[in-house]
C-alpha cells in the first residue's frame, strides 16, 4: 500500500520550483560573482555615499511599509465590512497601478503634482512625491491582501463578540486583527523588498538624490562592466533581503493559524455616518491609488482622434498579440510553481523566505549572469518567458501560502477519514478553499507579467514586441504624436489588464455552500 | 572547420536551426529599419535575419564582451565612436569594411563601417524662451549664471549614452580640470539630473509639461519634433542651442563579431546596411545622418541646424579616460563631493 502523507508534509513538491529558482537564479549568479573574481574595490563598502543610499534605501522602504500599512488597513476594513455596489469591480480595478509603465506613472503622477499639474501642487524633486509613488505601486498589495484576511475571520466569532456587547474597535482587536495579520506580513515583506531595491519610481519621481543601491549595481555591470564591485554590492543587498525575508517567515509561521471558513459576513451601507465613511475611503482610494491613472486615461481620451489611429498600425497589433500571449503563458508557469513552492513552504521557514529570492537579487545581475550561463538560448523565447515568471511567481506562491495556513484542518481530515485519496481531498476540499486566494495571487502575477520590469535587461527580438515596450519606445522619440500614441497605448494597456482581471478573478458563486 | 562547427551546433540542438541559414545581428534598442528593407535582404541573401537587442548602446557591447567565448551575434550594429577604442582592446570585433559607397568626411570609424553620425547637443523650448524674454546663453558658462538658475537637465553620464556624449564634449571642449569646474558650478545653479534620455525629455523639459527649458538631446530632435507633430508645423517648436564645447559628434557603425558563424552573410548585411535604400531611410527611422557620401538628405532634415563644429575627445582618450571622468563626474555632480 502506499504511504499516506500527512496533509501538511508536502516539502517534497517544492523540487520544482526549487530547480527553476537553481536555474534561473541560482547558476546565473554564481557565474557572474565567478566571472567577477573576489577582487572588488576595498574601499566599495567605506564609501559614505554607498553607506548613505543603503540607509537610505532601508529607509524610504521601511517608511513604505508604515504608510501603507497606516492607510491601507483602514481602507481595506471599509471594503471587507461594506457591501456596495461596484466592490467587486473595485477591488480588480485597484491592482491596475501594478501593470503601468513606470515612466507612464511618473507622467500621470507629474500630471497632477508636478510643475504645471492640476492640483497646483509642485512636489517634482522632492521626497513626498517619492513616498506618493511608492504608495501608489504597493498601496493596492497590501488592501488586497488584507481585506483577503478580513474575509477570512468567522463571521460566528464576529456576531458573537458583538452579541457580547464589544465595541468595534474591541472586536477588531481582539478578534479580527489575530486573523489578518499573517496575510498583512507576506505583503508588507513584499512591499519591502520591493522598495529596497527599486529602481524606476523612485528616481523618476525623487530625482537622484534618492537613487536606490540597484542604480548603482546597474551601472556598474551595464556601463563599466566592473563585476566585481556589481557581484559584491549584489551579494550585500541579497543578504539584507534574505534577513528581512526570514524574518517575515519566521513571524507569520508563528502567527499562521487555522480558521474556520464562513461566508464572509458584509453589511450594506446604512445611515450617513456609514454613508460618510464609506465616501471617504473612496476618495483616500481615488487620491492615492487612481488618480496617477485617470490623469493617464484623460490626457489619452483629450488626445486627438488621430492619435487613437496608433492602434490600427501593424505595431500595435504585434505588441496586443505578444502581450496576450507571453503573459497567459508567464502565468500558466507562475501558477504551476507558484502553487507547488507555495503548498510546499507551509513547514518550513526557510521555503517560505526562498519564495522572495526573485524579489532579492539585483535584475540586472541576474540578466547579465543568464547571458554567461546560457549564451545560446540567451535570445530565445522560452528564457523571455521563464523570466516573466520568475517575476510573477511569488505573488501565487504568497497568495498560496497564506491561504494554506488558514485552512482548517477538519475538512480534509474528515474527507481523508472518508476514504478520499491526497489528491481527491486537494482537487475537491483544500483547492476550493484555497481557491479566492490563489486567483487575486494570478491576477498579481498577470499584471507583473504585462508589466516592465525583466524586458529591458534581457536580450529581446523586434518580433517580441509587447505593449509596454511599444510605450517605451514611443516615449524614446521626440514628438507630442509619440507622447499621445504613448498615452493611448497606456489607457489600452489597463483596459486589457482590467479585462484579465476580471476574468481570472471572475466572482465565485460555489463557495457560499462550503459554510 | 567551420561547416563542422556548424553541424555539431545543430547536432547540439543549440541553434534553433531552420533550415536556412540565420544571421544573427546585435543592435542597440533603438535600431528600427522598415520592414520592407529587412524582407529584401532577406530575400537578396536567403538568410533570415534574427534581429537581437541588447539594450543602450553600452549595456550591449558588454553583453558582447562577456559572450565572447560562445558570441551571440554575428555582425553588430550600433557601436560608436564612444565604444569603438573598447570593443576593439576586447577583441570581440573582427576588422570590417566595406566597398560600398564612400565616407562623408567626418564619419570614420576603425575597424568598423560607419553607417550613420549625429549630434548630441542642448535643445531649447522656444515658446518658453520667448515668454520670459531671457536671451539665450551664449556660452557653456552662461548656463552657471543665476540668470539660467533651475534651467537645465541633463542625462546622468552613468545611466545614459546622450549624457555621456554631452559629458565627453564639455571635457575636450574645456579641458578636463575646466570641465569639472564648470559641473561644479553648474551643479551649484541647481542642474537637474535625469535617469535617461526619455525620463529627461518627457518629464522634466518644459515642452512636455517639465520644469526645464533646456535638455541635453540631439541636434535632429526639433527635426523629429515636426516628423512627430500632431498637426502640420511650418516651424519646430524646439531649437537646437549650439554652444562651444557642448557639442558632441557620434558615429555608429557596424562590424562582424568574432568568433561569428556566418561571416560572408554578416558582410553582406555590413554592405547591405551601406546601400542607397537604407542610408535613405535610417534618417527619419533612426534620426541619424546617412554616413555615406552622396546620399540626399530628408527634407524634414531643413528644421535642424547640422552643427558646424563640434568637440570630441580623441578615440584614445575615450577609451583609458570615459570610466574615470564618469566616477569622477558622479563625485562631484551626484556625490555633491568638492
Amino acid at each position: 500500500m502506499q504511504k499516506v502523507l500527512p496533509l501538511s508534509d508536502y516539502r517534497w513538491l517544492a523540487l520544482p520550483p526549487l530547480s527553476f529558482l537553481l536555474l534561473l537564479v541560482g547558476l546565473p549568479l554564481s557565474r557572474l560573482l565567478y566571472e567577477g573574481g573576489l577582487a572588488f574595490s576595498p574601499a566599495l563598502l567605506g564609501d559614505a555615499y554607498l553607506q548613505w543610499r543603503l540607509g537610505w534605501s532601508l529607509l524610504q522602504a521601511a517608511a513604505t511599509c508604515a504608510l501603507t500599512l497606516l492607510l491601507g488597513l483602514p481602507l481595506a476594513w471599509v471594503l471587507a465590512h461594506f457591501e456596495f455596489r461596484g466592490r467587486t469591480l473595485l477591488l480588480r480595478v485597484l491592482m491596475l497601478p501594478f501593470v503601468m509603465p513606470t515612466l507612464v506613472a511618473g507622467l500621470g503622477v507629474l500630471a497632477l503634482f508636478g510643475p504645471h499639474g492640476l492640483s497646483g501642487l509642485n512636489l517634482q524633486d522632492t521626497p513626498w512625491l517619492l513616498l506618493y509613488g511608492n504608495l501608489f505601486y504597493n498601496l493596492p498589495l497590501l488592501i488586497r491582501a488584507a481585506v483577503d484576511g478580513f474575509d477570512h475571520v468567522p463571521a460566528s466569532r464576529l456576531m458573537v463578540a458583538r452579541t457580547l456587547g464589544a465595541s468595534r474597535w474591541r472586536t477588531f482587536w481582539r478578534v479580527e486583527w489575530p486573523v489578518v495579520r499573517p496575510w498583512l506580513a507576506s505583503a508588507l515583506c513584499l512591499i519591502f523588498l520591493y522598495c529596497f531595491s527599486g529602481f524606476g519610481l523612485a528616481l523618476l519621481l525623487g530625482g537622484q538624490r534618492y537613487a536606490t543601491v540597484e542604480v548603482e549595481i546597474y551601472s556598474l555591470v551595464a556601463y563599466e562592466l566592473n563585476l566585481a564591485d556589481a557581484g559584491a554590492l549584489a551579494l550585500l543587498m541579497l543578504l539584507l533581503g534574505a534577513v528581512i525575508a526570514l524574518l517575515y517567515a519566521l513571524i507569520e509561521r508563528r502567527l499562521a493559524r487555522p480558521d474556520k471558513r464562513s461566508p464572509p459576513l458584509r453589511q450594506p451601507v446604512q445611515g450617513w455616518p456609514q454613508r460618510l465613511l464609506l465616501l471617504a475611503s473612496l476618495l483616500l482610494l481615488a487620491l492615492f491609488a487612481a488618480a496617477p491613472l485617470l490623469a493617464v486615461l484623460l490626457r489619452a481620451l483629450l488626445a486627438d482622434a488621430a492619435a487613437w489611429r496608433v492602434l490600427l498600425q501593424d505595431d500595435t497589433q504585434l505588441a496586443l498579440g505578444n502581450t496576450l500571449r507571453f503573459s497567459l503563458l508567464a502565468l500558466l508557469l507562475a501558477t504551476l510553481l507558484g502553487l507547488l513552492h507555495g503548498l510546499a513552504a507551509q513547514r518550513s521557514a526557510g521555503l517560505r523566505a526562498l519564495m522572495f529570492l526573485p524579489f532579492m537579487v539585483s535584475p540586472v545581475c541576474v540578466a547579465f549572469g543568464l547571458l554567461l550561463a546560457y549564451p545560446a538560448y540567451s535570445a530565445t523565447l522560452a528564457l523571455l518567458v521563464a523570466a516573466y515568471a520568475l517575476l510573477a511567481y511569488p505573488f501565487v506562491a504568497k497568495a498560496v501560502v497564506s491561504a494554506r495556513d488558514a485552512l482548517p484542518a477538519a475538512l480534509p481530515n474528515a474527507a481523508r477519514t472518508l476514504g478520499a485519496s491526497p489528491w481527491r481531498v486537494f482537487w475537491r476540499v483544500s483547492l476550493p478553499l484555497m481557491r479566492p486566494a490563489l486567483r487575486r495571487g494570478m491576477a498579481f502575477a498577470a499584471a507583473t507579467a504585462v508589466g516592465e520590469f525583466a524586458v529591458s535587461l534581457f536580450l529581446s527580438r523586434p518580433e517580441w514586441l509587447t505593449l509596454t515596450t511599444l510605450i517605451y519606445q514611443h516615449l524614446g522619440r521626440p514628438g507630442a504624436a509619440n507622447l499621445e500614441a504613448a498615452l493611448v497605448l497606456s489607457s489600452v494597456l489597463l483596459l486589457l489588464a482590467l479585462l484579465a482581471f476580471m476574468a481570472i478573478e471572475w466572482p465565485e458563486k460555489t463557495h457560499a455552500r462550503t459554510s | 572547420m567551420f561547416k563542422k562547427s556548424v553541424l555539431l551546433l545543430a547536432l547540439a540542438g543549440v541553434s534553433l536551426t531552420t533550415l536556412a541559414a540565420e544571421l544573427r545581428v546585435m543592435t542597440h534598442s533603438s535600431f528600427s529599419l522598415p520592414k520592407e528593407r529587412i524582407a529584401e535582404f532577406e530575400k537578396q541573401s536567403g538568410a533570415k535575419l534574427a534581429i537581437i537587442k541588447g539594450g543602450d548602446a553600452g549595456e550591449m557591447l558588454n553583453k558582447l564582451i562577456l559572450t565572447r567565448a560562445n558570441p551571440v551575434a554575428d555582425v553588430v550594429y550600433g557601436i560608436d565612436n564612444t565604444l569603438i577604442g573598447k570593443a576593439n582592446a576586447a577583441g570581440v570585433l573582427e576588422p570590417t569594411s566595406s566597398k560600398v559607397g564612400r565616407n562623408v568626411a567626418v564619419a570614420s570609424l576603425p575597424g568598423a563601417v560607419a553607417i550613420d553620425y549625429g549630434y548630441v547637443t542642448l535643445n531649447i523650448d522656444k515658446a518658453w524662451f520667448a515668454g520670459s524674454k531671457l536671451p539665450l546663453p551664449a556660452t557653456l558658462d552662461d548656463l552657471t549664471r543665476p540668470a539660467y538658475k533651475d534651467l537645465l537637465v541633463v542625462e546622468n553620464p552613468a545611466t545614459s549614452s546622450p549624457g555621456l556624449a554631452f559629458l565627453l564634449a564639455t571635457i575636450a571642449g574645456k579641458g578636463e580640470e575646466g570641465a569639472f569646474q564648470w559641473w561644479g558650478k553648474l551643479r551649484d545653479n541647481g542642474l537637474k539630473v535625469a535617469k535617461g534620455w526619455s525620463e529627461a525629455y518627457y518629464t522634466d523639459f518644459t515642452r512636455n509639461g517639465g520644469a526645464r527649458p533646456i535638455v541635453v538631446s540631439y541636434a535632429t530632435s526639433p527635426a523629429a519634433e515636426v516628423f512627430y507633430s500632431k498637426e502640420k508645423l511650418a516651424e519646430s517648436p524646439t531649437a537646437n542651442l549650439l554652444l562651444k564645447g557642448g557639442v558632441f559628434m557620434q558615429v555608429e557603425g557596424v562590424a562582424r563579431v568574432k568568433g561569428g558563424l556566418q561571416p560572408a552573410l554578416a558582410q553582406q548585411f555590413v554592405d547591405f546596411l551601406r546601400g542607397e535604400a537604407v542610408q535613405k531611410e535610417l534618417q527619419t527611422s533612426m534620426w541619424m545622418y546617412p554616413a555615406v557620401a552622396g546620399v540626399a538628405l530628408a527634407p524634414v532634415f531643413k528644421h535642424a541646424a547640422q552643427p558646424a563644429s563640434f568637440s570630441n575627445p580623441d578615440l584614445k582618450a575615450m577609451q583609458h579616460k570615459t570610466a574615470a571622468w564618469v566616477s569622477r563626474w558622479t563625485r562631484l555632480v551626484i556625490k555633491n563631493a568638492p
